[in-house]
């Protein structure tokens, strides 16, 4: 280490413009190669068995997700003003580039249903739009005797329509999302309101804005970690060094990533502030041993002082590194691609921060000149190492009130880790006075809702979907579920069509509104409505070979809990269904928000506890202790089980981002442990006396971890400011788990190194 | 004028005495098209598969008979399978003014002959990519024509001529490869109201039977829904005097 210490002292110019160069080569490819995935399917294993079925299901059926624009008029929509923006809007929709004509349903597009005095006639609810009185009376008519319609696209109190059209996940970008919502904005007027809203609308809001949040918050955070450092360290040479250090890094990881062309997703734009929250630890340490040895050792030259500072911190500041890398790494036990490549990308940050810390620092300390600090901060650090000696004394005076609080706190939140529950609603991340909540909120109020659970009955053979038996078993699931569930607005299916025709081909009497009772009979009314509507609204619930049947519930809420006690009652009819051969599966944008969120939960679960238990490793082998292993993972404990008591005593749900935080905190928290635990050793060695060992200890490596607490708490409790609730959550959660992670191991671990003695006993 | 006409999927085009193609414009070919001969009746098999944008194919057999009374032009089709709809019968009865169409379908399973509203024209004709407009003659005076070239398509000498219409309608405009002397649209491009292409019509197999020139294959691709259906039809007889009882519910009821 020494040769390569004064190989870095002696060529510091020539190292500082190589890794100048390296970050202006990773900006070149970040700007040319970078961009952002919006698309949620992008992030799903596209070989999982849940995914491929429910993917096939959506291929089949044509299932996407619904962007709708509501038209409210608080008169009455059937009005001819209201009626010809209908009509006007579903032209221009379907005149966009990323539109296709038959995906837009509205009351101008959609099929009319109805009965003559001899036959069945299905046309157009109106094609010119109707001026007299009459003729529009005519289309409330129509449209009120039509449950297929009637609370679909008309609201029930006809204060307001919708224009639904399904749209690929790929199509939404920020200007798609703007030209909707200026194309609505446009028609506002005459006593109609519009509104977008819908689960696409909400995905991508939720995918553009978060990275922009990131955007407005990062610099901020960078200002404020600026100033803490500043006022920790009282050197503007080594908070710039620090910050050097930790933006350089980030670049060079981001560079790698734009480099293998993979996209930017919402999750990622979190490693920058990660990455400069861990990546000044280094920075911290080292700089605070350096002024400590500087206050001692006035008499040394500053090479001297540079090469004590590495020979006396590098091994720490990799250690520590290492275990945070693996924290991350851990993460690669997800099913998730995006939590994946953040889990390699932050790892990669942070060992190039510690590259960096180990070559840039002393090289711009060499080049710069050593930190300088006043009299005064002198005196203050001189305050510290009183306060400091005093709390370990005090510490170990009171030992017994620390073991007993410490395992309140643990069994508190302990019990309080057990009321978490996941939560992934897109929608209830946007705080209520969200514009697009409310649009949401008044659309589902509405509305049947804009959430969809399909339930896909897949018989053994074709004309399945014929058999009455099977139709009257499906009947029977719709009515039940929707009955049972307040927040089901409705669902369409097959048997919805069935029904309507049986009706309206026997005199519109309503005791045929239900399914035929022979499957010829369902084959011709299928036949009568493929050659009088439009067949392609027909595939959207069956198959081709009728083997295949898409029974759709639209839910009012994207809220977990919902949509899992749904699942769970629709799961009762599988053995029903089994008996007449028919397989119950699940697609849907609810169904598959569910499946994202167990992935998550599991993968989240798979590597925390990986983690916990390779950092456990990793401290064994560098202390060459399991002893000192389990005592070093203390913090850490202790800071998970509070990490999730306070979700759940605060009914905070965990989600993709809350959730992710949760585990990496492991990672992150260890590092207070790992500098303690070195400098204990390295001061218990060379003195032998526990008292002096505790009080220098707690001197050195207290200062330098409280000020990196101090700087990591600082810097992300800016994003409590934030406007998005999954940012506010991380600025609380990684503040949180810093503060227990610091004192867990100055008080409760540094007590169990107290007690039990560790590198005393062999001297004695 | 006539409006509808299934029997055009017998005899869309007819011979028409070969004129000398000199310089035609566009209106002396569109009317040309329009003025060929018919077969006035008969019968035949009729299958028509439909295709969708998996290429996963249903087939229909039918069995239809038509007949021209001058003023109006009555068809009905029996279906020989899918067995679940075996026996259901359609008629179509299409008139030279401006009335709709009369429609009704005859539902075995619920042994009761049904009006179908005389739907706009626009409306697909058996959930097929035709729509009924498709399959009539469309009077030239409808539309504005203008010979766009001359080429050759599948090594006939064609004629391509566009039409758009003078009223707003179901298309904005079509593009016809004519076939000269045989005045057969070998090929139709159809525009939708956007001026994007919506569907290709290709006559893909035709013969000359008791003089008439008749489409035996033809194909028809809607672009952008990715669907496409496919109408064949074999055991073609024609002139061979249909008689009228062919055309009533009875008939229908009946089966064939």
């Amino acid at each position: 280490m020494n040769r390569i210490t004064s190989f870095i002292l002696k060529n510091n110019i020539g190292i500082l413009v190589v890794t100048l160069l390296f970050t202006i080569a990773s900006i070149v490819v970040m700007v040319k190669n970078i961009y952002l995935e919006t698309d949620l399917d992008e992030y799903m294993p596209k070989d999982h068995p849940s995914f491929t079925n429910s993917d096939e299901a959506e291929e089949l059926f044509d299932i996407r997700d619904a962007m709708v624009i509501a038209i409210e008029n608080k008169e009455g929509v059937y009005n001819p003003t209201t009626l010809q923006k209908v009509k006007d809007l579903t032209k221009t929709l379907g005149r966009m580039e990323e539109i296709q004509k038959s995906d837009i349903t509205s009351l101008y597009t959609a099929d009319n249903i109805r009965g003559s005095e001899e036959g069945l006639e299905i046309d157009e609810f109106y094609k010119k739009v109707p001026t007299a009185d009459k003729k529009l009376l005519s289309i409330v008519d129509a449209v009120t005797t039509n449950d297929m319609i009637h609370g679909l696209i008309v609201s029930e109190d006809q204060t307001a329509t919708l224009i639904i059209t399904k749209i690929d996940d790929e199509v939404f970008t920020e200007d798609f999302y703007h030209s909707i919502v200026d194309l609505a904005d446009s028609y506002q007027g005459d006593g109609d309101k519009l509104y977008v809203a819908g689960q696409p609308i909400i995905e991508g809001t939720m995918a553009i804005l978060m990275p922009k949040d990131m955007k407005t918050m990062l610099p901020i955070v960078m200002v404020l970690i600026v100033v803490v450092l500043m006022f920790v360290l009282k050197s503007f040479k080594a908070t710039i060094l620090s910050m050097m250090v930790v933006i350089f890094s980030t670049m060079w990881s981001f560079g790698i990533m734009a480099a293998f062309s993979i996209p930017i997703y919402a999750v990622t734009t979190l490693i920058p502030v990660l990455l400069i929250a861990i990546g000044v630890a280094d920075g911290i340490h080292m700089f605070s041993h350096l002024q400590l040895y500087m206050t001692s050792n006035k008499d040394k030259t500053k090479e001297e002082k540079i090469s004590n500072m590495i020979s006396e911190m590098w091994k720490p500041v990799v250690m520590t590194s290492i275990t945070t890398a693996v924290g991350f790494l851990s993460l690669l036990t997800s099913e998730v691609y995006p939590i994946k490549y953040f889990a390699v990308f932050a790892a990669l940050g942070v060992l190039f921060a510690m590259v960096l810390s180990l070559v840039v620092i002393p090289a711009g300390t060499q080049l710069f000149g050593l930190p300088r600090r006043t009299k005064r901060s002198e005196m203050k650090s001189d305050t510290f190492s009183k306060a400091s000696e005093w709390f370990a004394l005090n510490i170990t005076k009171y030992k017994k009130a620390y073991v007993v609080w410490t395992v309140l706190f643990v069994l508190f939140f302990g019990f309080g880790a057990s009321k978490v529950w996941i939560n992934s609603s897109f929608l209830e991340r946007f705080p209520a006075s969200n514009p697009i909540v409310q649009t949401d909120a008044f659309v589902n109020d509405k509305f049947m809702g804009t959430t969809s659970i399909n339930v896909i009955l897949e018989g053994d053979e074709e004309n399945t979907f014929k058999s009455p038996e099977v139709l009257n078993l499906a009947e029977k699931m719709m009515n039940e579920t929707i009955v049972k569930f307040d927040q089901i607005g409705g669902g369409i299916s097959l048997n919805d069509f069935l029904k309507r025709m049986n009706k309206v081909l026997n005199e519109d009497r309503e005791e045929f509104n239900s399914i035929p009772d022979k499957s010829d009979l369902v084959a011709q009314y299928i036949l009568l409505y493929e050659m009088s509507g439009d067949p392609d609204k027909l595939w959207e619930v069956v198959d081709e070979d009728f083997k295949t049947g898409n029974y759709n519930f639209q839910v009012k809420t994207d809220n977990s809990k919902t949509l899992e006690d749904i699942l769970e009652h629709l799961e009762t009819y599988k053995n029903d269904f089994k008996a007449l051969g028919v397989d119950v599966n699940f697609a849907g944008s609810g169904y598959t928000l569910l499946l994202f969120n167990n992935l998550i939960l599991e993968g989240q679960i798979k590597s925390l506890v990986l983690s916990f238990f390779i950092v456990l490793i990793l401290l064994a082998l560098m202390f060459k202790s399991w002893k000192v292993g389990f005592i070093g993972t203390i913090p850490i404990l202790i800071t998970a089980i509070i990490s999730f008591g306070v979700l759940g005593w605060l009914n905070i749900p965990l989600e993709t981002t809350t959730a992710l935080i949760s585990s990496i905190a492991i990672g992150i928290g260890i590092d207070y442990a790992v500098h303690f635990i070195d400098r204990y050793k390295i001061n218990a060695l060379a003195t032998s006396d526990k008292e002096l060992t505790i009080t220098k200890t707690m001197s050195h490596s207290g200062r330098a971890i409280s000020f990196n607490a101090i700087v990591v708490i600082a810097g992300f409790l800016v994003l409590l400011v934030s406007e998005f609730l999954p940012n506010q959550a991380l600025g609380a959660i990684v503040s949180l788990n810093m503060f227990t992670s610091f004192f867990g191991t100055v008080t409760i671990m540094f007590l169990v190194l107290y007690i039990t003695n560790i590198y005393f006993k062999k001297k004695k | 004028m006539k409006k509808y006409k299934i029997i055009i999927l017998l005899a869309l085009v007819g011979t028409m005495g070969v004129s000398n193609a000199l310089a035609q414009t566009g209106n002396e070919i569109a009317d040309k098209v329009f003025n060929r001969s018919a077969p006035e009746n008969g019968e035949s098999d009729m299958t028509m598969a439909l295709i969708n944008s998996k290429g996963k194919e249903r087939q229909r057999f039918l069995h239809q008979f038509f007949k021209d009374y001058g003023d109006t032009e009555k068809s009905t089709m029996f279906f020989k399978s899918p067995a679940d709809v075996k026996n259901t019968s359609f008629m179509n009865y299409s008139y030279d003014d401006d009335r709709d169409d009369d429609q009704w379908l005859y539902l075995p399973a619920l042994k009761k002959v049904k009006r179908i509203s005389g739907g706009s024209k626009d409306d697909y004709f058996m959930g097929s990519d035709f729509t009924y407009e498709d399959m009539e003659k469309r009077n030239p005076n409808k539309d504005l024509h203008k010979l766009l070239k001359t080429e050759t398509l599948n090594g006939e000498t064609c004629y391509v001529v566009e039409s758009t219409p003078k009223e707003e309608g179901q298309y904005s405009k079509r593009v016809a490869w004519v076939i000269k002397d045989k005045w057969i649209p070998l090929k139709i491009e159809f525009y939708d109201e956007d001026e994007e292409l919506l569907k290709i019509l290709s006559i893909t197999e035709y013969e000359k039977l008791v003089g008439y020139w008749i489409i035996v294959t033809q194909e028809m691709e809607n672009v952008q829904r990715e669907h496409k259906t496919v109408i064949g039809l074999t055991n073609i007889n024609i002139e061979n005097g249909i008689g009228d009882t062919y055309f009533t519910q009875r008939a229908m009821i009946k089966g064939l």
